[in-house]
């Protein structure tokens, strides 16, 4: 039998749905403490890749780190770190060299001409940094920076838990969701 | 019958009269004319099969079930994004239902420019009309039009622009806005709901999760090789080898020529990969005091249609609604941090059009890279990028028209007007390079391109290849050009055709 339900039931549904592949996928709302150290069971990242990705959530999705925040960037690095274990072997590669790239001292050195990892620098040096690579003359750089918002973005405004803050309810127009 | 996961527990051998590679709209409608034909007939698939039990209307779970590369397929640069559909039924699945014939000055360049046969206008009408019927191919009333699609139709009557309902391939809409993410009322009449039960019923045999690796061609014979994937980790399970006299290659624009440049065949021409189009497409995103919702409600039923081959070219642009989920919204929109974080919790209030352009001097390429994956490649024209650039000020005129009160362009650096006078100005100085502007494409098509002349073509008007007699590609790979309009329904008049052609003539 076909699968029709009313469209209230079947908004409900689709949350409950979402719950349970939350449930699956997400991960666990930790304590504060717990959110600012490096898990011990990474599936893609080192613990330092983890500490940049993490650093780079931040910035790239304007977050404090507060606990009135829906998610933590500890989350999305979480997120981004299943998700990348599943990656094709390519991205993978591109993206551990890439962090290792964006990262390093000598990079930032010649780039920006400041002798600090991405990681020692202050959150208005990071968004500068960022910025710098959004806008590079060159353009592996700015294949970069897509390539870290992709990632933090989608990890961030897939999970449910960030709807709220921007008002979205699932499908259908409000006037139709009763 | 549709293959489960369950009724495979080793190698699979099997012959058949024909092997269809990919289940999109190209083998589809190939697979249900030559079945009804009375042929035997394997579909392959790379994608698993999803029904509507399945669409939880979340990004995360159709861009994860449905989507090549999770959504992520890109050109090697990331600067164009390449939305494509991996799963029974192909990009159908996914697609926004949006349905309009082949424009004639297209058809009339494929004839005076390529030698296309037996495909002008005329030809072709009478599949149209079948098409549109068996997919209750209609325009929506005034009163279903969202209010993403309004901005269009308003603002554009308003400046004086031609703007109309486009038609829709759907039974039942019930308007949710998830076309993009599978439909779960099976209100869509995509590949996987139409043209794949058909073809079962006339006794093809559908193997999701088989992705074909290799075709090997001697003789008078054809061998399928690949691989059979788990549908949920995607780890190889099995080896399988299909043995046909004809071999239907319908894995897409993207993966068609890949397939055809792995397996060394059909290449003489040196034309496989090239002649990429996109469509290429961009947006503007307008911030309304009202509502806008820009996820729900039928996210495609009106374009503007004013400005394609207005100057007798061949280009020129396309402008259409686009629904607008979540992590799309935050992928597209310019810059990042708390100015991104704050255009967000707008989410609501902002209504999104596209820009499509019709390539006539930009092309890209599709190769094979280390790993057997296809490595793409594009690069901008001169015209195609000065209409990209006239398509966003028309689109920004027609969203202040419509009552924004600001318009943004997906541009790297934030480019915001808060009034029409400032657009020229403003995009005058904007960069339009790779990853300077946000670009997308969901029509790749064009890698295989069909023609009469060996030495400039791949297949032939009836979509076989010049090399390889018995080996056809009918999918999105054959237009020779771009078309300007979206191209699932000229797809499927092209198999739909062919496919009857190689039923008469391999009788
Ligand atoms: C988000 C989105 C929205 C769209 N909206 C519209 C619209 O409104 N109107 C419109 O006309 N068009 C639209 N399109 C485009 C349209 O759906 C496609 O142009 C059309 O489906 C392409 O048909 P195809 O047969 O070339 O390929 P596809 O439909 O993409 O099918 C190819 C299939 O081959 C499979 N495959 C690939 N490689 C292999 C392999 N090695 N082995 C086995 N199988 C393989 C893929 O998994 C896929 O299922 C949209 C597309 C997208 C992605
Ligand atoms: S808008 Fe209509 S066709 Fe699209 S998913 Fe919803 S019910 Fe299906």
């Amino acid at each position: 039998m076909k699968f029709r339900p009313s469209r209230r039931k079947f908004l409900k549904q689709t949350l409950a749905g979402t719950a349970a592949l939350s449930a699956a996928q997400f991960i666990p709302i930790t304590a504060l403490a717990a959110r600012n150290d490096v898990p011990g069971s990474l599936l893609f990242f080192s613990h330092h890749e983890f500490r940049i990705i993490r650093a780079v959530a931040e910035s790239m999705i304007g977050l404090h780190g507060a606990s009135s925040e829906p998610l933590h960037p500890h989350d999305v690095a979480l997120r981004a770190d299943q998700f990348l274990a599943d990656a094709e072997p390519e991205i993978q590669e591109q993206f551990h060299l890439l962090l290792v790239v964006f990262n390093s001292p000598i990079f930032t050195f010649v780039f920006d001409f400041q002798l600090k990892s991405f990681l020692d620098m202050s959150k208005s040096e990071r968004d500068a940094y960022l910025r710098g690579w959004m806008t590079s003359i060159f353009t592996f750089r700015r294949t970069a920076f897509q390539g870290l918002k992709r990632l933090c973005m989608s990890m961030y405004y897939t999970d449910s838990r960030s709807w709220n803050e921007i008002h979205y309810s699932g499908m259908f127009l409000p006037e139709d969701r009763q | 019958m549709i293959l489960r996961p369950n009724d495979i527990s080793g190698p699979v051998k099997e012959s058949a009269d024909v092997c269809i590679i990919g289940s999109g709209c190209g083998g589809g409608a190939s697979a249900k004319i030559l079945s009804e034909a009375g042929k035997k007939v394997i579909v392959l698939e790379e994608g698993g099969n999803f029904t509507h039990n399945d669409f939880d209307m979340t990004e995360q779970t159709a861009y994860t079930n449905l989507y090549q590369q999770r959504a992520g397929q890109a050109t090697d640069d990331l600067s164009v994004t390449v939305l494509q559909g991996k799963c029974v039924g192909g990009s159908s699945t996914v697609n926004w239902t949006t349905s309009l014939r082949t424009p004639e000055f297209v058809l009339d360049a494929w004839k005076k420019n390529f030698g296309v046969k037996d495909l002008s206008a005329d030809d072709l009408e009478p599949y149209f009309d079948r098409i549109e019927k068996y997919l209750n191919v209609h325009i929506e009333p005034e009163e279903n039009h969202n209010p993403n699609n309004r901005i269009i139709l308003n603002g554009a009557k308003k400046l004086g622009y031609h703007a109309r309902a486009t038609g829709r391939n759907t039974n039942g809409c019930v308007k949710s806005g998830a076309c993009g993410l599978g439909c779960p009322f099976d209100a869509k009449l995509s590949v996987d709901v139409t043209y794949i039960p058909d073809a079962v019923k006339a006794g093809a045999l559908i193997f999701p999760n088989f992705r074909a690796d290799k075709i090997e061609v001697s003789e008078n014979r054809k061998h399928v090789r690949g691989t059979i994937l788990d549908q949920t980790t995607r780890t190889p399970r099995y080896e399988f080898d299909i043995e046909a006299p004809i071999v239907i290659v319908a894995a897409s624009a993207i993966h068609s020529p890949v397939l055809l440049l792995k397996s060394g065949i059909a290449n003489s021409s040196g034309h496989v990969g090239k002649h990429l189009t996109f469509h290429l497409t961009s947006a503007v995103v307008g911030i309304f005091d009202e509502v806008i919702y820009p996820a729900g409600g039928i996210p495609q039923s009106a374009m503007c249609d004013e400005f394609l081959n207005k100057n007798g070219d061949g280009g020129g642009f396309w402008i259409e609604a686009v629904p607008v989920y979540p992590a799309l919204a935050a992928l597209s929109l310019p810059g990042f941090g708390e100015e991104h974080h704050a255009m967000m919790k707008k989410f609501i209030n902002i209504g999104a059009s596209i820009v499509l352009v019709k390539e006539i001097d930009s092309e890209g390429e599709v190769a094979v890279n280390s790993y057997g994956r296809p490595s793409i490649s594009y690069s901008t024209g001169i015209k195609d990028r000065a209409y990209m650039k006239e398509g966003v000020n028309t689109a920004a005129k027609i969203h202040f028209a419509a009552g924004a009160k600001k318009v943004m362009t997906l541009h790297t650096t934030p480019t915001i007007f808060s009034s029409p006078s400032e657009i020229e100005r403003q995009l005058e100085n904007a960069q339009w390079g790779a990853n300077e502007i946000t670009m997308f494409s969901a029509h790749p098509l064009g890698t295989c391109r069909m023609g009469e002349d060996v030495r400039k073509s791949v297949v032939n008007s009836r979509c076989e290849s010049h090399d390889v007699p018995g080996l056809f590609v009918i999918d999105g790979s054959v237009t020779p050009t771009s078309l300007g309009v979206n191209p699932q329904i000229t797809i499927l008049a092209i198999a739909e055709k062919n496919a009857e052609r190689i039923a008469e003539h391999y009788r």
